[in-house]
C-alpha cells in the first residue's frame, strides 16, 4: 500500500506541474501583467510610470522566466502571497471562509448522504412497483432541473415568500445554523435526483449477486437481506464518490454562497474573478486541483479499506 | 429506512412529528438576517461590493466615496440640499482661503499662494497608533503629509496629474520621492508648507490660476492622515482595516465579502444639520439646525447580487436601495413605485448624475477622423443615427435624458434650452442619409470605390447589459448602411487600445470629479490626448484656445459664453455622439428620515435618521412565516407512505399464503 501511495504522489507531480505551468500561461502570458496592472489602477488613464510602479510593488515587473520561477516555486509550497488588488493575505482569508464553507457543504453533503440513501434504499425494496417508478420518474425530474433553478427558486420561494429562513447573511457559532438552512435544503433537493438515482443502481447491483441469493436461500427475509447484506457493500462506491467531492467540501459553493451571501470560500473566488484578482483566481485553481489529487488518493485508499478484495499494489 | 415501518407506521409517524416540531421551530425563529440586540440606532444600506481602498489617497472607487467621507473630513463639503448650482461650504476649514498674487521671475515660479487655515478642535479618532491610544490634535502639518503622500509616485494618486503642472516644483519634488523615499518625507515640498506662522494653516504655491483647487479641497484626497498610523499600520492594512481619520464615524470593522461597520466618532466636533435648502428640497429641512448624526452607526453588508439585495430590502432588512444600470432591470421602481411599495410607505427618489454617456470616433483616423467638410458631415451622419431615447427607454429602464453636449445638467455651462442639430434622432434618417451622401458615401457605399463603408467599434461588453448596449448602437448605425464590426474586449485591453490610438470608434462615460464644466470640456482639449483622457484625439486649435482661457475663470457670463462657443466648435466638427445623461433613482423605506443622494456630498449619510421601533414593527409584520405548507408537505408526506404500506402488507400476505398452501 505505501509503495502505491508513493507511487500516486510521485504521479500527482506532473499533473500538478502542468496546472502550474497552464496557470501561468493563462494568467501572465495570454493576460499581460501590464493589462493586470491597467484594470487594477484606480486612476481613469494610467501613465507608464503608474503601470510600473503598479507591477513593481507586486513583483510583476520581472521577466517572465524569472517571474514563473517564483510563482512555481511560491505555489508549490502554498505561498499563496496576497491578493493583486487589496492586498490581503490570501491564506488568511481562505482560513476565514473555510469556516462557512464547510459547514453548509458538509452538512449538505452529510443530510443529501443520508436522505438519498433513504430513498434509494426505499425504492431498491420497492423495485418493479409502481412505488419504484413513480420514485424513478420523479428524480429523473429533480435531476433535469439546473442547479441555479433550485437555489434562486428555493430562495424566493422559502427566503421571500415562505419567510422560513434568512435570504442571506451569515454568523459564526451556534446561531449560523439559520444562515445555513436553506443552503442546505438547496443542495439536498439539487442533488437528490443524481444521488438516489445512482445509490439505487449500487443496490440494486448488489442485490443481484449470488450472496445475496443464498441469503434468500437460508431465509432470510428481504428486510435483513437489503440491511445486513446489501446495504454493506453498496456503500463501497458511495463512500468513495463521496470522498472525491472532498474539493467542494473546502472550497464551498460558488453559486450558493454568492447568492445566499456567505462569506465563504466559493464567494471569495466570485469576487475575485469579477475583480479580476489573478493572485487569488491563481491559489484557488491550485488549491483546487490540489485537494481534487488528494481527494482521488483517498478514495482509492477507502476502496482498500472498506472493500478487502481490492488490494493497492 | 427499515421495511417495518410500512408495517407499524406509528413510530415513522412519531419522527415525522419530531421533524416537524424541529422545523416549526427554526422557522418560528424568523428570517432576520441580523443579530436581534444589534437593531436600533444603525442605519443599513447595501455596500455592492467589497472595499476597494479606505486609503483617502488611493481610493477612486464611487463605493468607497461615501464612506471615506465619514472617516475623513475635507476642508470643504458640498452643501447637501443645495444642486442648483452646487455650493462649496466650509467643512474642517476654519475660513475661506486667501489668495495671494506673486511676481514669478520665469514660467513655472509661484504666481499665487493660496492658504487655507483649519478648525482648531479637530481630533484623530483614538487609536492605538497614538501614544496612549488617544487621538492627537490635527493641524495643517497632517494636511502637508496628505500632499506628500499624492506626490509620492508609489501611491499612485488619482489626482496627483491635476495638481502636477500647477503646484510649484510638483514634478521634482515627484522624482526625489522615487530616489530618496526614507528621507522625502522629512524634507519640505517646493509648493506646499505649513504656514510658518500658523500651525493650523497651509500654503499652496500655484504657477497659474486654478480655481478648480477649491475642489480638490473638497475631495477625500485632501483631508489631514496621521503619520502614526501609516507607521504602525504599513499601507496596505491602513488603506484596508485600520483608517485613522477625525470624521463623524469610524470603522469598527470590515470584513471582506461579509459587512462594513462604521461607528459613532466621539472625538468628532460639532456638526449641524443643514439650513438652506434648494426649493424643491425644502421639505427636508425639519430637523435644520439640529446635531448630527442622528444615528450611531452605519452598517453594510456586502452584497454582490442584484436579486438577493432587492429581496433583502423588500422584507424590510435594508433601509435603502439604489437603482442603477446593474440592477435596474431586477427592481421594479426605475419608472416610480409598484403598488406594493406604495402600501408599504416607501418613497423613491429620482437621482440626476453628473455624468456623461459617450460614443467617440478617433479624430486621427483616416476614414472618420478629419476635419474636412466630407468627414464632418460623415460623424455627423452617424450621430444623428444614434437613437439616446430608445436606449434609456429600453436598456436603463427610462433613468437618464438624451445628452446634448459633454456638460450634464447641474454644471455652469449647461443649457437647458440647447438642442444639439446633430442629435435630434429622426426615425426615417432623412437628415442623416443626405450627410451620408454629401460625405461622399450614398446609402453607406463608398461612391469612388463602391466598397461598403467599415467601421470598427471597439467596446468592452462583458457584461449581458453591455453586450445588448453594444449591439442596439451597432443596429442603429447600421440602418445607414454603414457595416459595424464588433471588437470586445476586457476593460484593460480597451483602454490600453485607446490609450495607444488603436481604435476607430469605442463608447465610454465620464463621472465628475467637481462640478466644474472644465472637468468635463478637458476630454476634448487637445493637449490632453491619449493616454490622457482625451480618447478621441480631437485637437482644434480654436477650441484648445478657449477652454485654456475658461478654465482659469470663475462661473459668470463670460464664462458661460466662452463654453458656448466651445459648444458650437465641437459640436460641428462631431467627434463625439453625446448619448445620454444617466441616472439613478433610491428606493427608502418608511422609518428612514432624510435620505436624499447627492451626487457631490458624500457624507450625507450623517444626516439620515430613523425609527427604529417602527422599523421593527414593519419588519415583523412583512416577515410572518407562512406555516400551511409544512402541514401540507407533510400530508403528502403521509399520503406517499400508504401506499408504502399496502404494497408490504400485500408481499407479506402473499407470503403468508404461500406458507399456508
Amino acid at each position: 500500500m505505501i509503495r502505491y501511495l508513493v507511487r500516486r504522489l510521485l504521479y500527482a507531480i506532473p499533473t500538478l506541474v502542468g496546472v502550474l505551468v497552464l496557470t501561468f500561461v493563462i494568467f501572465f502570458g495570454i493576460y499581460s501583467p501590464e493589462q493586470l496592472a491597467r484594470q487594477n489602477i484606480a486612476v481613469k488613464n494610467p501613465t507608464p510610470k503608474q503601470i510600473n510602479t503598479w507591477l513593481k510593488e507586486r513583483g510583476y515587473d520581472k521577466p517572465r522566466k524569472e517571474l514563473f520561477k517564483e510563482q512555481f516555486t511560491h505555489l508549490a509550497i502554498l505561498d499563496f502571497g496576497k491578493s493583486d488588488r487589496s492586498k490581503e493575505d490570501i491564506w488568511d482569508r481562505i482560513r476565514k471562509g473555510a469556516g462557512p464553507s464547510a459547514e453548509i457543504a458538509g452538512m449538505a453533503l452529510i443530510t443529501s448522504l443520508v436522505v438519498a440513501m433513504t430513498f434509494a434504499m426505499g425504492l431498491a425494496y420497492f423495485r418493479g412497483t409502481y412505488l419504484d417508478r413513480l420514485g424513478t420518474l420523479l428524480t429523473v425530474l429533480l435531476l433535469s432541473v439546473p442547479y441555479v433553478v433550485y437555489v434562486l427558486g428555493m430562495q424566493f420561494l422559502l427566503g421571500k415568500l415562505l419567510k422560513y429562513g434568512p435570504i442571506a447573511g451569515f454568523e459564526r457559532g451556534f446561531a449560523s445554523w439559520r444562515f445555513v438552512f436553506i443552503p442546505v435544503l438547496v443542495g439536498l433537493i439539487a442533488g437528490i435526483g443524481g444521488s438516489v438515482r445512482l445509490y439505487r443502481t449500487f443496490l440494486l447491483e448488489e442485490m443481484n449477486q449470488d450472496y445475496v441469493r443464498t441469503a434468500r436461500a437460508k431465509g432470510v427475509k428481504e428486510g435483513g437481506v437489503l440491511f445486513k447484506h446489501v446495504f454493506k457493500n453498496a456503500m463501497i462506491p458511495v463512500i468513495t464518490t463521496t470522498v472525491a467531492s472532498l474539493p467542494v467540501l473546502i472550497l464551498g459553493s460558488v453559486i450558493v454562497e454568492s447568492t445566499f451571501n456567505i462569506p465563504g470560500i466559493g464567494n471569495y473566488l466570485v469576487d475575485a474573478v469579477n475583480k479580476q484578482d489573478f493572485a487569488i483566481v491563481r491559489a484557488m485553481v491550485y488549491l483546487g486541483t490540489l485537494l481534487t489529487i488528494v481527494g482521488f488518493i483517498l478514495t482509492d485508499v477507502l476502496y482498500s479499506v472498506v472493500d478487502p478484495r481490492v488490494r493497492l499494489e | 429506512m427499515h421495511p417495518t415501518i410500512f408495517l407499524r407506521p406509528w413510530p415513522a409517524v412519531r419522527s415525522c412529528l419530531l421533524a416537524l416540531s424541529a422545523t416549526l421551530a427554526l422557522v418560528g425563529c424568523g428570517n432576520a438576517p441580523y443579530p436581534a440586540e444589534k437593531e436600533r440606532s444603525k442605519v443599513r444600506i447595501v455596500g455592492g461590493a467589497n472595499i476597494t481602498s479606505f486609503d483617502p489617497t488611493v481610493s477612486y472607487n464611487a463605493g468607497d466615496g461615501p464612506l471615506i467621507a465619514l472617516v475623513y473630513p475635507s476642508f470643504y463639503r458640498y452643501k447637501w440640499l443645495k444642486r442648483n448650482p452646487y455650493e462649496l461650504e466650509l467643512n474642517f476649514g476654519a475660513a475661506m482661503p486667501t489668495v495671494e498674487k506673486l511676481k514669478p521671475a520665469k514660467p513655472g515660479d509661484a504666481a499665487e499662494r493660496w492658504t487655507y487655515r483649519f478648525r482648531k478642535d479637530l481630533r484623530f479618532q483614538d487609536d492605538p497608533c497614538f501614544p496612549g491610544g488617544k487621538g492627537r490634535a490635527v493641524t495643517a502639518a497632517d494636511v502637508l503629509y496628505s500632499f506628500k503622500r499624492m506626490i509620492d509616485p508609489v501611491n499612485e494618486c488619482p489626482i496627483a496629474s491635476y495638481l502636477a503642472d500647477k503646484v510649484v516644483g510638483w514634478d521634482a519634488d515627484s522624482k526625489r520621492f522615487e530616489t530618496a523615499k526614507a528621507k522625502a518625507y522629512e524634507a519640505p515640498l517646493a509648493g506646499v508648507r505649513v504656514d510658518p506662522k500658523d500651525p493650523y494653516a497651509l500654503q499652496i504655491d500655484l504657477n497659474q490660476p486654478y480655481p478648480q483647487l477649491n475642489y480638490l479641497m473638497a475631495m477625500a484626497f485632501t483631508t489631514p492622515q496621521a503619520s502614526e498610523a501609516m507607521a504602525k499600520y504599513g499601507k496596505d492594512d491602513y488603506g484596508l482595516h485600520h483608517p485613522v481619520g477625525s470624521g463623524t464615524f469610524m470603522m469598527r470593522d470590515y470584513v471582506a465579502n461579509d459587512h462594513i461597520d462604521l461607528v459613532r466618532n466621539p472625538a468628532a466636533p460639532i456638526e449641524r444639520y443643514p439650513t438652506e435648502a434648494d426649493p424643491n428640497l425644502t421639505h427636508l429641512l425639519g430637523d435644520a439646525g439640529k446635531r448630527v448624526p442622528f444615528i450611531d452607526e452605519v452598517y453594510l453588508p456586502i452584497m454582490t447580487e442584484a436579486v438577493t439585495t432587492y429581496n433583502l430590502f423588500q422584507q424590510g432588512y435594508l433601509d435603502s436601495l439604489s437603482i442603477a444600470a446593474g440592477n435596474a432591470q431586477i427592481v421594479p421602481a426605475s419608472q416610480g413605485l409598484t403598488q406594493d411599495m406604495k402600501a408599504r410607505g416607501m418613497t423613491l427618489n429620482k437621482n440626476v448624475e453628473l455624468n456623461i454617456d459617450y460614443l467617440a470616433f478617433n479624430m486621427t483616423d483616416p476614414t472618420f477622423g478629419g476635419y474636412t467638410p466630407e468627414k464632418r458631415k460623415l460623424r455627423q451622419a452617424i450621430s444623428l443615427a444614434i437613437n439616446s431615447q430608445e436606449y434609456i427607454d429600453v436598456i436603463a429602464q427610462g433613468m437618464g435624458q438624451p445628452a446634448q453636449w459633454i456638460v450634464p445638467p447641474g454644471l455652469a455651462g449647461y443649457d437647458p434650452v440647447y438642442k444639439n442639430p446633430y442629435r435630434q434622432f429622426d426615425p426615417k434618417l432623412e437628415k442623416a442619409k443626405r450627410l451620408l451622401a454629401e460625405a461622399g458615401y450614398p446609402d453607406g457605399v463608398d461612391a469612388k470605390t463602391g466598397d461598403r463603408l467599415v467601421l470598427t467599434y471597439d467596446n468592452y461588453a462583458t457584461t449581458a447589459t453591455a453586450r445588448q448596449i453594444v449591439r442596439l448602437y451597432q443596429k442603429q448605425i447600421q440602418r445607414l448602411g454603414i457595416d459595424v464590426r464588433l471588437n470586445s474586449s476586457e476593460y484593460a485591453t480597451f483602454n490600453s487600445r485607446i490609450n495607444k490610438r488603436q481604435v476607430q470608434f469605442f463608447n465610454f462615460g465620464w463621472l465628475a470629479d467637481y462640478p466644474d464644466a472644465e472637468n468635463f470640456a478637458f476630454l476634448l482639449y487637445g493637449p490632453n490626448a491619449a493616454p490622457g483622457p482625451n480618447g478621441c484625439l480631437y485637437d482644434n486649435p480654436e477650441y484648445n484656445k478657449l477652454f485654456e482661457k475658461m478654465r482659469g475663470m470663475k462661473d459668470g457670463p463670460e464664462r458661460e459664453a466662452i463654453i458656448a462657443r466651445m459648444r458650437d466648435v465641437s459640436v460641428e466638427d462631431c467627434p463625439w455622439i453625446y448619448v445620454d445623461y444617466p441616472e439613478s433613482r433610491s428606493l427608502i423605506q418608511p422609518w428612514v428620515k432624510n435620505s436624499n443622494y447627492s451626487p457631490l456630498a458624500n457624507d450625507a449619510t450623517k444626516y439620515v435618521d430613523l425609527d427604529p421601533a417602527m422599523r421593527v414593527r414593519l419588519q415583523g409584520e412583512w416577515n410572518q412565516a407562512k406555516l400551511w405548507p409544512i402541514l401540507v408537505l407533510l400530508g403528502v408526506g403521509v399520503a406517499a407512505v400508504l401506499p408504502a404500506v399496502a404494497v408490504v402488507r400485500n408481499r407479506r400476505g402473499r407470503r403468508v399464503r404461500k406458507e399456508n398452501a
